[in-house]
């Protein structure tokens, strides 16, 4: 418990310095925005930002804080274009429209925005108080984790993701070992020698991880907007007067406290983030408490429980993140890169030796938190106003983002001509039903994986036997089967239902 | 169909990773059990193993797309390639003003709107970038030989 106090104490002494407080509101708000965006979600924004946001040389606490006030921004803005357009922003924000595109239907809009953004905000507060509170423990816990140990986790962090996220399991099994495989490119580090450079100097150091994000993320983004331009324009409903009720709260807050938990532990599991959450508190919610068969037509149960458990998650992705160096999802990859590249590695170390931005990051979500309820309460109009930025703007802006950000980085024209065409390629495999972040977890996992097995097997004298020698790498092993077989248990047992 | 051709490529590609991994990639000496071709040679098995299931079981995935759609993400493709090729010679505001100008265009906005978008990528978007955050953008080579001339005579 010391830890934890003076640890929030380290941290909010950072996150309070005036210039990381401005940082915070900026992304906090400039988040909101993207989010409301249609059709752009957090992982869009912070990939497209990422660059930007290095090219600007803050230090690594100020840079990691504006990414994840705009990855949390972008979790609350999401809800917008959902109940407004009924267009969720990414996977996370589909359950959202649910019950919130017909409470504004209905000419509720208004209550249907204030009240998802109290459902949000004790969400995320919720995560981010259970984060500081397990975060240091599971992180001392870690420290004690070797090589092999290291590797049963990465094989559970991939099992996880093949079962729970994506249409189809070997589809996404295939996306992670593609960003494996693009980790392999470069020099490998133990014995220096090239592998699959072909001669190419720009390539010796291994693929830059902006390129790949922005490529991935940012650009086949835009070809997909390009692609479904000729649909009519989008309609956007009405902000009204309406306000969330204090009866809708009394309604809703044992909704909104069973999705915050179910929300932070989902997020906690490698790779599965507030799409999976926000599903399944949906469903759990349904459950228990649909009577009256009015989820679907503007429950403020169904608006408030996929809410809570998005943002929740968020910030349940973030303690594998930035205990273990392990991901939760595709934008806490993307963070993840982030620090690699300001040269720290996340892990069970950082809250030892980095205590300024471990500490000073969870700081900053308890601040970005309050600020996203202030900012939206009132804003909401303004943000809406997002919804009505026509298409045929935004879509070049993204582009002249993206290629301002790479420049600025590398400062060389071929990487342009390098997102384009790994743009083209995500765009192909979006169509195919491949999700993409599986990929960027690949990748960013992808030299740790490796080294890890190398190092176990160097300690045995190459007897793979030292895989399984641990309780806590075959418990490991055992959770990563349990995380396949369970669905596809529960799967069959509801066919059998169905057809009894 | 799509799925398996898509699978078809990438399983060659694959195969050409995988040779590489067991034929040339090696390490003059080395000291540790698993080489630096090892780990190529795991991700090229499992990698393979996934293809061909798809190849065997593809999903019933179609790009149903109208001549019109395939034409404009052709053209958009086009004009980034184009974008990024002339970012350097003609220099971040000439280069955003025509490929804003003409992407917007391509997207149906209205003529004049388009123009104006373009020009305020182009020149708010140095401005801010460069003159308010410091960040390095190309002048261009044109804009560069125009400056000079103008200091010359200015001189």
């Amino acid at each position: 418990m010391d830890t934890v106090l003076s640890g929030l104490a380290t941290g909010f002494a950072v996150a309070l310095d005036p210039f990381n407080l401005m940082l915070v509101l900026v992304g906090c708000f400039l988040g909101t925005l993207i989010g409301a965006l249609p059709g752009l979600g957090p992982i869009n924004g912070v990939a497209i930002l990422l660059p930007i946001a290095y090219g600007l040389g803050f230090q690594p606490e100020a840079a990691l804080i504006l990414l994840a006030g705009i990855y949390y921004g972008a979790e609350y803005g999401g809800r917008i274009s959902s109940i407004l357009l009924n267009v969720p922003g990414d996977a996370g924000a589909v359950m959202t429209t649910l019950d919130g595109n017909p409470m504004a239907r209905n000419g509720e809009a208004g209550r249907a925005l204030s009240l998802s953004a109290v459902a949000s905000f004790v969400g995320g507060t919720f995560a981010v108080i259970l984060m500081s509170l397990f975060a240091p423990a599971l992180a001392k816990f870690a420290v004690t984790f070797g090589p092999a140990d290291y590797v049963a986790l990465m094989v559970f962090a991939f099992a996880s993701l093949a079962s729970l996220v994506g249409k189809s399991t070997v589809k996404t099994l295939l996306g992670a070992t593609i960003g494996l495989m693009l980790a392999t490119i470069g020099i490998d580090a133990n014995t220096g020698v090239a592998r699959y450079t072909f001669g190419i100097p720009d390539i010796l150091a291994g693929i830059d991880f902006l390129i790949v994000v922005v490529g991935l993320f940012g650009m086949a983004e835009l070809l997909s907007l390009v692609e479904h331009q000729a649909r009519g324009t989008l309609k956007s409903l009405p902000v009204d007067r309406s306000f969330v009720r204090m009866a809708d709260l009394a309604q809703t807050k044992w909704t909104i406290a069973r999705a915050s938990v179910i929300g932070f532990f989902i997020g906690i599991l490698p790779g599965t983030g507030a799409s999976v959450a926000s599903a399944v508190a949906y469903g759990t919610e349904k459950r228990i408490s649909d009577t009256h068969g009015t989820f679907g037509t503007g429950d403020v149960r169904g608006l408030a429980a996929p809410e809570a458990a998005n943002n929740a998650a968020a910030g349940g992705s973030m303690v594998p993140m930035l205990t273990l160096g392990i991901p939760g999802s595709g934008t806490t990859a993307i963070l993840l890169g982030a620090l690699l590249m300001f040269n720290i590695q996340p892990g069970p170390m950082m809250f030892a030796q980095r205590p300024e931005v471990a500490w000073g990051l969870v700081a900053s979500m308890y601040i970005g938190n309050v600020a996203l309820l202030v900012i939206n309460l009132p804003l909401v109009g303004l943000f809406a106003r997002m919804l009505t930025i026509p298409q045929h703007y935004l879509t070049p802006l993204i582009a002249v983002l993206a290629f301002i950000g790479i420049y600025t980085i590398v400062g060389n024209p071929h990487d342009l001509f390098m997102i384009t065409m790994l743009g083209v390629f995500g765009w192909f495999l979006r169509k195919l039903d491949f999700s993409l972040a599986p990929i960027i977890l690949g990748f960013v996992l992808g030299g740790l994986f490796e080294d890890n097995l190398r190092r176990a097997l160097s300690i045995s004298g190459g007897d793979w036997g030292i895989l399984v020698q641990n309780w806590k790498s075959v418990l490991l092993y055992l959770l990563a089967l349990l995380v396949v077989l369970v669905p596809v248990v529960l799967a069959r047992r509801a066919r059998k239902v169905a057809a009894a | 169909m799509t799925d398996r051709i898509f699978a078809a490529v990438l399983l060659a590609v694959t195969i050409g990773y995988a040779v590489i991994a067991f034929t040339v990639i090696s390490a003059p000496f080395q000291y540790d059990p698993l080489g630096p071709e090892s780990w190529p040679q795991i991700l090229s098995i499992v990698a393979v193993l996934c293809l061909l299931y798809i190849l065997w079981r593809p999903d019933d995935v179609t790009m149903d797309l109208t001549r019109s759609v395939w034409f404009r993400l052709g053209a958009a493709v086009a004009l980034l390639l184009a974008y990024g090729r002339l970012y350097e010679p003609l220099g971040f505001v000439i280069a955003t003003i025509l490929f804003g100008t003409i992407m917007a265009l391509m997207l149906s906005a209205p003529r004049w709107g388009a123009v104006a978008f373009g020009v305020a990528a182009g020149v708010l978007g140095w401005l801010l970038c460069v003159t308010v955050m410091d960040l390095n953008l190309p002048e261009g080579a044109v804009v560069e030989a125009l400056l000079e001339t103008f200091n010359k005579e200015g001189n």
